[in-house]
């Protein structure tokens, strides 16, 4: 088998294998019988006797935090590999243009003005756009330097700038209710997933994601100098506001549902890259696998090993970086 | 298939040349020889339309380039820079392939006929023991190999080359040399920058000297890579010495006290 | 002629330190506290409150503007005091420069007497000059700052008479809670923040009110502050009763399916803290809270608290804030929606 396929199997096999586990495990106690009847009767309508709270817990709350972690994953996977390609550099987040930092601002001011969930979440998805909106207005308004430049300058100081917004609000907030709350929507959690959150996510994650895989071919050339790509045909200055846009989208979506979760944009599309290497086409979706097993498997073990939720933030730095150095050392040079 | 009519060229803001006439044809190779600095990349950047003009028209197969699309640019006109060492390993085969992408549709990924064509190109530069190869391990002469085979996958009826031997040992320079004289027998029209003499004396059928921006002299090389012209590009002292078969090579004056 | 000066300068500063007064703070420091006190900064609501119990004439400002409909509970002159900052604990807004420009007598704090805040007070007193009181913030020590702070500010008696009402009202709390059966004790879930999803572990502050009730704090299992748990692990706990301070939160749980088979949902025992003029629950961690006793005293034990809290809310507002609330003030306060059952 070759390489490629060999890491495809591996991942989906592990993916498999992680589902099924997070869905047997929890603060919850659910016995093995009890989840396989509670799949009976919604899959094949078999009727089976559960005790109270089961159901709920499997298919509302456990079952959408499972899909949440899937998406979120795969979405800053997939935003990552693509900024890395653009930018040519595998150093490079999906918050490089400021999605993540504006997406928190929003949800900041949110916590600050004492909104519900789904308006703190919304003020995220549009603080995250906004940014990277801004970005890139910017940073295509100077024509005389080199555009990929451009843009990182400008993502670095406008995302600086939004920092600069988040600290004041943490310093306004009220310390006893506000910024407790502030705190721990910047850590990231997946504890708040609600069912209907899901669907938007979902929508919005494809919706970033189509462009991508229709254009996988094309976003190779993009890892050539820009003369070289325009010079074989590619528009690259459209192909980058198209990328920008759909990792943005991807990106802005799963940080309002989750809040502020690193590593993965950054680690899984290098690990992906070490597996099978820099062509778009099989990257991308070795990533997205590989970034929603891994999300699923911190999440799992952030939710089980104490009462208390530890963030993820935590866990993805802690785990990630192992992994990463043993995949790295067993790897040939070059990314 | 390639005419430049009274072109200026330059930068947004900073005109770098002006004054340029040639008309390339199929099967000619143009040697562009002139000084670092002299303006060659910049002209052939405009001439690929990557830099606006600032005045004259550019004519590709006798319509004018800003009519042409990217897409249709990139179908007639290969481009061959100098060879990089690029941020990610992609094998010398998905290298090549690139060259296919202007044939292929906006959402395509490469057919089997466009993996035939990057198999020919590859085989015709002689470098199909390396096409799985990562880019990025691969020395600078067959890189360069690698990207002409690129420009050859577009199948086009230009090759522009960017000093394509700037950084290659003597063998590879051969034999990259040895290709294009080949390439323009088969029918390609051949535009290649250079700052070596010897060069336009012997691989090409016309030169076009490029000093300051402004074209000093165009027409065979044996009659405009002379001396004169020669102390005016450089500033340096040389002769042009005819060897056997009517070959003409151009000797530095170091080499000629003893 | 220089002893002349020296003379003066002893006999002045002796005459100083005969004009002061030495006080043990609640952080156990020995505090140097001049005869006259007149003005006087709160660097913290928990404090404020304190001191505008005692000497609301001698309050210098508010570490935040009241809102209006916090204000309405405060008379207008002190409700208009100046907003000045707080000063230490978590968010520091105010500049120690405002100390000197609004001629601080006396600085006071309440709440931690962790060594950081000793550390705090101690620059601060060094730095400016002005004394420096640090009070112990938790319930039972309530009588005892009451009492140091109504000796800070001359007014020992009325110093005094709070703290004996607190004590009183704790040992009133203390005997309805013992009277009740532990069988009787619920489990409680205190769910904070829009999505209700944080709370206080045990020994916590936030949770101080629980403890002191007797009841069972769900999250109890691990001791720390405030943490983030998951809504599997809440329907794991299963609480009987969940007080939530966030009013989105208790509006959503009512419409949110994953809630429904919450005991406490199901049996509609899921109630909002009172909030004006200051928090009645967990935040600000101040005297405020003995109302919160009683509040939550009811809800947990409806049978042991008087249901009417009328008369408590009335004579605390008068002793604490000086005002009694007017009969609509009551009803606006009790009946906002999940103060009260049902």
């Amino acid at each position: 088998m070759s390489r490629g396929a060999a890491a495809y199997f591996g991942a989906l096999l592990a993916l498999c294998a992680l589902v099924a586990l997070a869905f047997a495990i929890g603060r919850f106690p659910v016995s093995t019988g009890d989840l396989v009847g509670a799949f009976g009767a919604k899959l094949l309508g078999l009727t089976h006797p559960l005790p109270e709270n089961v159901e709920t817990v499997i298919f509302k709350v456990r079952g959408p935090r499972v899909l949440a972690a899937l998406i979120v994953g795969a979405a800053l996977a997939a935003a990552g590999t693509a900024y890395q390609g653009m930018f040519r550099n595998p150093l490079v987040s999906p918050d490089l243009l400021g999605v993540a930092t504006g997406a928190a601002l929003g949800a900041v001011l949110g916590i600050f003005l004492s909104r519900d969930v789904w308006t703190i979440q919304a003020f995220a998805f549009a603080g995250g756009l906004a940014a990277v909106a801004l970005v890139y207005w910017i940073g295509s308004s100077v024509p005389r330097h080199d555009p990929l430049l451009a843009l990182v300058l400008t993502g670095i100081v406008i995302g600086t700038l939004l920092g600069s917004g988040i600290a004041l609000l943490k310093y306004l907030a009220d310390p006893y209710n506000q910024l407790p709350a502030i705190t721990y929507w910047l850590l990231g959690s997946l504890a708040s997933i609600n069912p209907s959150d899901l669907g938007a996510v979902a929508l919005l994650a494809l919706a970033g994601l189509a462009p991508m895989l229709l254009l996988r071919w094309r976003m190779n050339l993009l890892a050539l100098p820009d003369d070289e790509a325009r010079a074989l045909g590619v528009d690259t200055r459209r192909l980058r506001l198209v990328v920008i846009a759909a990792a943005t989208l991807m990106t802005a979506a799963a940080v309002a549902v989750s809040g502020i979760i690193g590593w993965i944009g950054l680690i899984i599309p290098h690990a992906a890259r070490l597996l099978i290497g820099p062509n778009f086409g099989r990257l991308l979706p070795l990533a997205m696998l590989l970034g929603a097993a891994f999300l699923l498997a911190v999440d799992t073990l952030c939710r089980t090993i104490a009462s208390i939720e530890v963030p993820p933030g935590v866990l993805t730095a802690m785990l990630g970086t192992p992994f990463f150095l043993w995949l790295f050392a067993a790897s040939r040079k070059g990314w | 298939m390639l005419k430049a009519e009274r072109l200026a060229f330059g930068f947004p803001g900073r005109t770098v040349g002006e004054g340029i006439d040639f008309a390339l044809a199929p099967g000619e190779v143009l040697c562009l020889l002139g000084p670092n600095g002299g303006g060659k990349t910049t002209l052939i950047r405009t001439l690929l339309g990557l830099l606006a003009t600032h005045a004259g028209v550019i004519r590709l197969n006798e319509r004018a380039l800003q009519e042409h699309s990217r897409k249709e640019i990139a179908q007639l006109i290969g481009y061959v820079p100098q060879a990089h060492a690029g941020a990610f390993a992609y094998s010398v085969n998905d290298m090549v392939l690139m060259g296919r992408t202007a044939h292929m549709g906006l959402f395509a990924s490469p057919s089997a006929a466009d993996r035939d064509a990057a198999g020919r190109a590859i085989e015709t530069l002689g470098i199909a023991h390396l096409a799985g190869r990562p880019f990025t391990e691969i020395s600078g002469g067959e890189r360069q190999l690698a990207l002409v085979a690129r420009a050859l996958a577009q199948e086009p009826r230009v090759l522009v080359m960017d000093e394509p031997t700037s950084s290659l040992d003597f063998g590879n320079q051969v034999r990259v040399l040895g290709r294009v004289r080949r390439l323009a027998a088969q029918g390609i029209a051949v535009l290649m920058s250079s700052h070596q003499p010897d060069h336009a004396l012997q691989c090409a059928d016309r030169a076009l000297l490029l000093g300051e921006g402004r074209a000093i002299a165009l027409g065979a090389p044996r009659d405009v890579v002379n001396p004169e012209s020669l102390k005016h590009l450089y500033g340096v002292d040389v002769r042009i010495v005819e060897t056997t078969g009517g070959v003409h090579t151009c000797l530095p004056d170091y080499a000629l006290r003893q | 002629m220089r002893e002349a000066f020296i003379l003066v300068g002893v006999l002045c500063s002796l005459a100083g330190i005969a004009q002061a007064k030495p006080v043990t703070d609640g952080a156990g420091r020995q505090v140097s506290i001049p005869v006259k006190v007149e003005r006087v900064y709160a660097a913290g609501p928990p404090a404020s409150m304190l001191v505008f119990a005692i000497a609301p004439d001698k309050l210098i400002g508010w570490t935040r503007a009241f809102r209006p409909d916090e204000a309405a509970f405060i008379a207008p002159k002190y409700g208009a005091l100046p907003e000045l900052g707080r000063l230490t604990g978590r968010g520091n807004t105010a500049n120690v420069e405002v100390l000197l420009r609004e001629r601080t007598d006396l600085v006071v704090d309440a709440g931690s007497t962790a060594e950081t805040y000793v550390s705090l007070a101690n620059r601060v007193q060094q730095q400016t000059g002005i004394p420096y009181l640090l009070l112990d913030g938790r319930l039972d020590a309530v009588p005892d700052s009451l009492r140091v702070l109504g000796k800070a500010l001359g007014e020992e008696e009325r110093g005094s008479m709070l703290a004996e009402y607190v004590e009183n009202a704790l040992r009133d709390i203390k005997g309805r809670v013992s009277r009740t059966r532990p069988e009787e004790r619920p489990r409680v879930y205190y769910g904070r923040g829009p999505a209700g999803l944080q709370t206080g572990l045990a020994g916590s502050i936030n949770v101080e009110l629980l403890e002191y009730l007797g009841a069972r704090n769900v999250a109890a299992e691990t001791k720390g502050g405030l943490a983030n748990v998951s809504l599997e692990q809440v329907l794991a706990w299963n609480p009987e009763v969940i007080l939530t301070t966030d009013p989105n939160f208790y509006a959503a749980v009512w419409k949110d399916e994953r809630w429904q088979n919450v005991a406490a949902v199901r049996a509609k025992r899921v109630h909002l803290a009172p909030h004006l003029p200051f928090g009645w629950f967990d935040f600000p961690p101040g005297a405020n809270r003995i109302l919160g006793l009683y509040w939550a005293g009811l809800l947990l034990y409806p049978g042991a608290f008087p249901a009417d809290l009328r008369p408590r809310i009335v004579e605390f507002h008068r002793l604490f804030y000086h005002q009694a609330p007017t009969a609509a003030q009551l009803e606006a306060l009790l009946g906002e929606p999940g103060v009260l059952p049902k």
